[in-house]
């Protein structure tokens, strides 16, 4: 057996090498396509060279036209996608998990939960930003200006994050506590457990892998509303501000550069979320 | 209906149903009736097996004794001893498992839930794992076990609490003969070392005969009880001795001769 392990990986087959060259040959390839034709078009405000992009991605620090550098700017939106996605995450798993085990509350709300969720988060700036004006998180404590980076944290920004990031996380949650096999509550009950006891111990983790699938949901969105709100007028930080800001100077340079940290955050959330779900989660999808 | 709290009952009997009735109504409405008037008697201590055609209602009865179902007419006395639903054990069919728990987490749910401190839990659960030869597997998840050790864990399970009942739905369904035939012994041994009153609801004549002191056989569509044999035979049974094999003869006739009016009925 393990002689055949080795011999394998001994002769890779055509998979693994395709595997190999879409991780090196291939973004290589696009890279040198790119410099070429940047620097046969030689017009870095419409079409920067590689070198230009790495350039800033190399020194996230500079200061650009006074709007914060590349690092600064994706802090803060980390920052208010942080808040945000963990006030969603938190009600959304508690009602979720409520409603998803009292089925006349669930009757009560869904309607109203039908018609908000196809909502687009982004439609909700215009109203957050009249309701909470510019308010900042620090003003809500009552201080006014506390010279940190929870300065950058405007109301508004945050309740369009939750808005993002509650309904995935909502209805995963409702709909894995809703599917929870009905034996594994009567054999909890014949087991003694009471009504919170069942709560605790059947219906969160049998909802578990449901939960965690909404939460993944969840952060994945919040990063694509939070890049999408910065950009809209009224903002004054952020990736997607930078990003938009820059475009408007033509610095298509910047502009890249935070592109591709916007993708790079993505994925890298994506993929430690997904590790955090398999590691949690061997039994699922092996109920026999 | 209302299982009775007051003791009627003789001091030997455990369980008895006075003429039961249930009905289940369909999605669509039909009202399908899964008991009628069901009669019937359990000694303490006592081992009764319950065989019937799937589908005749002997979830219905075993609910109906858990108390996960209610009767609607009729009537449920349960001996003093056995009120309160943590005197009753309940092994299903199916999902007997939680999946996300290890096999030893599994068998002490029960202590769990009812705040018995971890260290006596420990002790009643190894003891409890080492008698259904489980302690290799204490770490195990349920998907990584076989069948058959599935319904050890379950076994187990149910008698972390000690009950004076257990009442089990067709464990050994999913099992292969060997298996099937060393749970079946295993079992025989808890019930005569614990004392307890068990009722089993199979298919499976054989094991019908194998383990119940009585067997009761419930005919199909309505639920009721066709006839009940004592099963006077000694334990160890053997299923080659001619007792044995007499008793499996008139329960095959019985059900054959049933089917063979129900088929000219419907015809």
């Amino acid at each position: 057996m393990r002689n055949l392990q080795k011999e394998n990986h001994r002769n890779k087959t055509a998979g693994d090498w395709c595997k190999i060259l879409g991780w090196t040959a291939v973004p290589a390839i696009l890279l040198i396509f790119w410099q070429y034709a940047a620097m046969e078009l030689d017009q870095p405000w419409i079409f920067p060279s590689v070198t230009k992009v790495f350039e800033q991605l190399l020194h996230p620090l500079r200061d650009h036209y006074a709007s914060g550098s590349l690092a600064g700017n994706t802090l803060v939106s980390l920052l208010r996608v942080i808040i945000g996605f963990v006030l969603a995450a938190v009600t959304g798993v508690s009602l979720g998990l409520l409603l998803g085990s009292f089925r006349h509350l669930r009757f009560l709300v869904e309607p109203l939960i039908e018609i908000l969720r196809p909502l687009c988060p982004i439609a909700w700036l215009p109203f957050a930003i009249v309701i909470f004006k510019l308010r900042t998180l620090p003003q809500l404590f009552g201080f006014d200006y506390t010279k940190t980076i929870f300065d950058e944290i405007q109301l508004g920004m945050i309740f369009v994050l939750f808005m993002g990031g509650f309904f995935p996380v909502f209805t995963n949650t409702l709909d894995g506590v809703a599917g929870v096999r009905r034996n594994y509550i009567s054999l909890a009950r014949m087991l003694g457990a009471h009504r919170v006891q069942i709560f605790l111990y059947v219906y969160f983790p049998a909802a578990l892998p449901m939960i965690l699938t909404g939460l993944r949901q969840g952060i994945g969105l919040c990063w694509f509303v939070i890049i999408a709100a910065e950009m809209m007028t009224g903002a004054s930080s952020g990736i997607g501000y930078l990003l938009i800001y820059a475009a408007d100077q033509s610095a298509m340079d910047i502009v890249i550069a935070a592109m591709l940290i916007i993708g790079a955050i993505g994925s890298l959330l994506n993929f430690l979320t997904r590790r955090a779900m398999r590691a949690s989660l061997h039994w699922y999808g092996k109920e026999y | 209906m209302e299982i009775q709290t007051t003791d009627p009952l003789q001091k030997s009997t455990a369980v008895e149903m006075k003429n039961v009735d249930k009905t289940f109504l369909s999605d669509t409405g039909i009202a399908i009736k899964a008991l009628v008037n069901i009669n019937l008697t359990v000694r303490q201590g006592e081992f009764v097996t319950i065989i019937g055609p799937t589908g005749c209602g002997k979830t219905t009865l075993l609910n109906i004794l858990a108390g996960l179902n209610r009767a609607d007419n009729g009537r449920v006395l349960l001996a003093e001893e056995l009120q309160g639903t943590q005197q009753i054990a309940y092994v299903f069919q199916h999902y007997t498992l939680f999946p996300w728990r290890t096999v030893m987490q599994n068998v002490s749910f029960g202590l769990h839930m009812r705040h018995v401190p971890r260290r006596q839990r420990k002790i009643i659960v190894r003891q409890l794992l080492r008698q259904m030869g489980l302690d290799k597997f204490k770490e195990a998840y349920p998907h990584e076990l076989s069948g058959g050790m599935r319904q050890r864990t379950a076994i187990a399970q149910a008698l972390a609490l000690q009950p004076k009942l257990l009442l089990m739905d067709e464990p050994f369904g999913a099992l292969d003969d060997a298996t099937r035939g060393e749970l079946q012994l295993k079992l025989i041994q808890l019930q005569q070392k614990h004392g307890l009153t068990i009722i089993f609801v199979t298919h499976n004549i054989d094991e019908a005969l194998i383990l119940g002191d009585k067997v009761i056989i419930i005919a199909n569509q309505p639920g009721s009880i066709l006839a009940e044999f004592d099963i006077p035979v000694p334990q160890p049974r053997q299923q080659t001795s001619k007792e044995f094999t007499d008793c499996f003869l008139k329960i095959r006739q019985l059900l054959s001769h049933y089917s063979a009016c129900q088929f000219t009925r419907q015809v």
